[in-house]
């Protein structure tokens, strides 16, 4: 059988397909399943884009625990440090109703639905060329994976963002705004709530990427600049509050009219909200499961196509990440040979 | 809500539509199922990925490759049969002998058998090059070096050999 034999046998005509047709039938699925379009990116001239959205990730995890998380009363006092990683699921509805809410996923904006969001040390991120260099520039040593499977090829290129903080204050008025901007009426939000702020801080973090060309600005091009392998370090984020508490916090996000049932018992289910990162995992398109990497409780994320695989765990006061194209056990091999 | 699609979006599925069909086609041998295979890729791009990122075509090529297999995988004989017996060969269709158009449709039947049988890598990257993906655009979607691409293809072709003999 030669390679014409095989063309043959896997079918030598392309289907004749009708594009209009089908984008007819896309766009009565989408609108009939209530499926969001997730908003295109705006096009800007970065630098090292990758780390720019490195950060904006970063900054979104990190606030979308201080959402989830909880506070103390009194004076300032640090609520949250994670101890350990969770998945939440979330539905279709829930990422719906979130992307309304935030206008997509750019951080002040989604912040700005509660309140205002300010950071005081905005993340800046650096590029290096070697390890040590990376190690030095976060003020830890910069682990890496000692076994790689032979997809990963070549040496990865370094990213170190800066310890970062930022202020959150919860404003009545603000919440109030953006649900009338979404015709809806929103929870009033709690006295004891309003004006009370949250200090965030994330950070220093290391990142190790193979695979993404180096250069690629994600601007122009026909190929993607899609990573192999992504493996992050990060002196575990703190959340400190001046008041507002954890029910107080809790209660207010479950009122929210958007959030599904299942993802409301999902955050009630924290057993330890001050030290447990929720991790969002959506319903349709991923799974996870607790898993055991480096000898504690980590967190595996799957992508249901079968595409994508992470780890998340947390280790003596580090957040660790493997993310890439792996089966469940090349990622978690990957994991456990971080040294 | 989705009202209506960005034009980034609509811009895309025009581009890409028939390519991820026939992606989606080389591996199932059935148009419908390979334009509900497309469909399906898009709504996972579309609710998970702005639609104007540079790696757009080149997930929806691996996505539509991957769904695909996972769609073979999962027909049980009596769909497979069904399909083999909607869809005789190319050669076979010009035939009106039914012991040639039964032939044709069990080596069809076969074919697929040896595709969900190859290692995942090694079947997505045939539905890709016999769909006509260039060795850049096949290293794009499978996230390996193009200089790697002629060979790792020429071991998936040695195997499917060796699985239909």
């Amino acid at each position: 059988m030669n390679d014409t034999d095989i063309a043959r046998a896997l079918g030598t005509t392309d289907p004749s397909v009708n594009t209009d047709d089908a984008l007819v039938r896309f766009r009565a699925r989408v609108q009939s399943d209530g499926i969001a379009e997730v908003p295109p990116v705006a096009r800007r001239r970065i630098s090292s884009r990758w780390l720019q959205g490195l950060a904006a990730a970063a900054g979104v995890v990190i606030v979308a625990s201080a959402l989830t998380l909880s506070g103390v009363a009194g004076s300032i006092l640090q609520i949250f440090e994670p101890k350990s990683v969770v998945g939440v699921p979330v539905s279709q509805s829930d990422l719906n109703y979130l992307s309304q809410a935030c206008s997509g996923l750019n951080l002040e904006e989604c912040m700005g639905a509660y309140g205002t969001f300010v950071w005081t040390t905005p993340p800046q991120p650096k590029e290096f060329q070697t390890r040590g260099q990376a190690s030095a520039d976060a003020g830890f040593a910069v682990q890496t994976p000692t076994s790689l499977p032979s997809s990963v090829t070549g040496n990865p290129r370094y990213g170190v963002i800066n310890r970062s903080s930022a202020t959150f204050t919860f404003s009545a008025d603000s919440t109030r705004q953006a649900a009338a901007r979404q015709n809806r009426t929103a929870p009033p939000l709690p006295a004891d709530i309003d004006g009370s702020k949250l200090f965030i801080t994330g950070g220093p973090a290391a990142v190790q990427i193979w695979g993404a060309p180096a250069g690629a600005t994600g601007a122009t091009g026909a190929y993607p600049d899609v990573p192999t392998l992504i493996v992050g370090q990060a002196k575990a984020p703190t959340i400190s509050s001046d008041g507002v508490t954890v029910e107080e916090l809790r209660s207010y996000l479950l009122s929210q009219p958007g959030i599904s049932p299942q993802l409301a018992a999902a955050i009630r289910a924290i057993g330890d909200p001050s030290s447990t990162l929720p991790v969002p995992v959506p319903a349709e398109l991923a799974i996870s499961h607790p898993v055991t990497v480096q000898g504690v409780q980590g967190l595996y994320i799957g992508d249901n196509t079968g595409i994508a695989s992470a780890v998340i765990w947390q280790k003596d006061g580090m957040m660790f990440e493997v993310i890439g194209s792996f089966t469940e056990s090349q990622a978690l091999s990957i994991a456990n040979s971080m040294r | 809500m989705a009202d209506s699609l960005s034009p980034a979006f609509e811009s895309l599925f025009r581009t890409e539509y028939a390519r991820v069909v026939g992606i989606a086609h080389r591996v199932l041998a059935d148009q419908a199922e390979a334009e509900d295979v497309a469909q399906d890729v898009f709504v996972s791009f579309y609710r998970s990925h702005p639609a104007n990122v540079p790696y757009a075509p080149a997930w929806l090529h691996a996505a539509a490759a991957h769904a695909a297999l996972n769609a073979l995988r999962g027909r049980d004989r009596r769909s497979r049969r069904e399909a083999a017996q909607a869809l005789p060969l190319d050669a076979a269709a010009v035939t009106d002998d039914p012991a040639e158009v039964v032939a044709a449709s069990e080596t069809r039947d076969e074919v697929r058998a040896v595709l969900a049988r190859l290692p995942e890598r090694s079947a997505a990257m045939l539905a890709l090059r016999y769909a006509g993906l260039s060795y850049a655009e096949i290293a794009a979607a499978l996230d390996i070096r193009a200089s790697s691409v002629g060979t790792l293809l020429r071991r998936a072709e040695d195997a499917f050999r060796r699985e239909l003999q």
